[in-house]
């Protein structure tokens, strides 16, 4: 159990972006009627950008 | 008699040092040993009216942007409560009402998702490190103003900030690194229940009821508690590690810490009763060459 804990908390802003922050900006597009660009559906595009965001915070240590 | 106070004589100039800490401690003795029902009630009526936002918010009986603010102040309003049973104010160890004290602490503290017994260990340690630049478990609020402060607490809250180490080091220094772990639980469970609301369809209220008053009410709180009360967070000794100032939101808007000196100083003596305990010590902090505000 301490192993898993530790093993996710390791890996926490990937968790966090997967977790929350891709449905926030998916919801949240679509709450303000906001399209994604190229074509793409408003989760495929929170993917790509929570996803990065979760990696940036991941690799750098920081968020902002 | 001093015009507070009918403990101290008008003048103090000719009293030794003993004699001071005589009169101060009977005047702290004066405002604490009471159960403040005051934090209690402050802390279960928080805690029901922040979670009566979710149903309300669900079934649309208010709408999502009028329980975001109250959410925000909800939040904000969750520490002070806690930090009274940290400091066993509420009831003191071995002592009838002791549970109240521990159930204040623990119904309270997983809003702020820390555990109260982390918040306890790690809130004592700045007590008797205050301002010191490595065992102060607060030292990373110092800041030079207070837009460095608000800048240094967004800073100290990413993934890779010096507080979440110092947090820790506290823990382990102590003897408790099963909180280490419980911590962890936490912070996960948090997530769990974000992302549980979120891939349900509530991210925005999650958002919203949450974890965006949690990083507004926490920047406020370590603010006004953390920050403003220590600064310039360099001295060390006992009557200047902290000070009492004047705050352009008045008391209740700082959240009491205008008098956080007395808390400093007697750590027993209920919030609400602060700011008399300082009117009628203040002579004595004065003596002693405190750093005190115009308040």
């Amino acid at each position: 159990m301490e192993r898993a804990l530790k093993f996710i908390a390791g890996i926490l802003p990937i968790v966090f972006a997967s977790a929350f922050l891709v449905p926030v900006i998916d919801q949240g597009m679509q709450a303000a009627g906001l399209s994604a660009p190229f074509g793409l559906s408003t989760l495929t595009f929170a993917l790509i950008v929570g996803g990065a965001w979760g990696l940036f915070a991941q690799v750098t240590g920081r968020w902002i | 008699m001093n015009a507070y106070s009918n403990i101290l004589p008008a003048d103090l100039s000719q009293l030794s040092e003993a004699e001071l800490r005589k009169l101060e401690n009977k005047i702290a003795r004066k405002y604490s040993g009471k159960l403040p029902w005051i934090a209690v009630v402050w802390a279960f009526g928080n805690l029901a009216a922040w979670l009566s936002l979710w149903p309300l918010v669900m079934f649309d009986i208010l709408p999502l942007w009028a329980a975001f603010p109250i959410a925000v102040i909800n939040l904000a309003l969750v520490y002070l409560p806690t930090h009274e049973a940290q400091h066993d104010i509420i009831a003191r160890p071995g002592t009838k009402l002791r549970w109240l004290n521990e159930l204040v602490g623990h119904a309270t503290s997983w809003m702020m998702v820390l555990p109260f017994q982390v918040l306890r260990v790690t809130h004592l340690d700045h007590h008797r490190h205050t301002n010191d630049p490595e065992l102060d478990t607060d030292i990373t609020s110092k800041a030079s103003g207070p837009w460095d402060a608000l800048r240094q607490i967004v800073r100290q809250r990413q993934p890779n900030a010096k507080r979440n180490q110092d947090y820790l080091e506290s823990l382990a220094r102590n003897g408790r690194p099963d909180l280490i772990v419980l911590s962890l639980a936490y912070r996960i469970g948090f997530i769990a229940i974000l992302g549980g609301l979120a891939w349900n369809g509530y991210a925005l209220e999650a958002l919203l009821l949450w974890w965006l008053p949690y990083q507004i009410a926490m920047t406020y709180i370590v603010f006004f508690l953390s920050w403003a009360p220590h600064h310039p967070g360099t001295h060390r000794t006992r009557y200047t590690n902290t000070r009492s100032w004047k705050s352009a939101v008045g008391n209740i808007g700082s959240m009491g810490m205008q008098f956080h000196i007395v808390h400093h100083l007697h750590p027993y003596i209920p919030l609400h009763l602060t700011p008399a305990a300082y009117r009628e010590m203040r002579p004595i902090l004065e003596a002693r060459g405190c750093r005190l505000g115009d308040n």
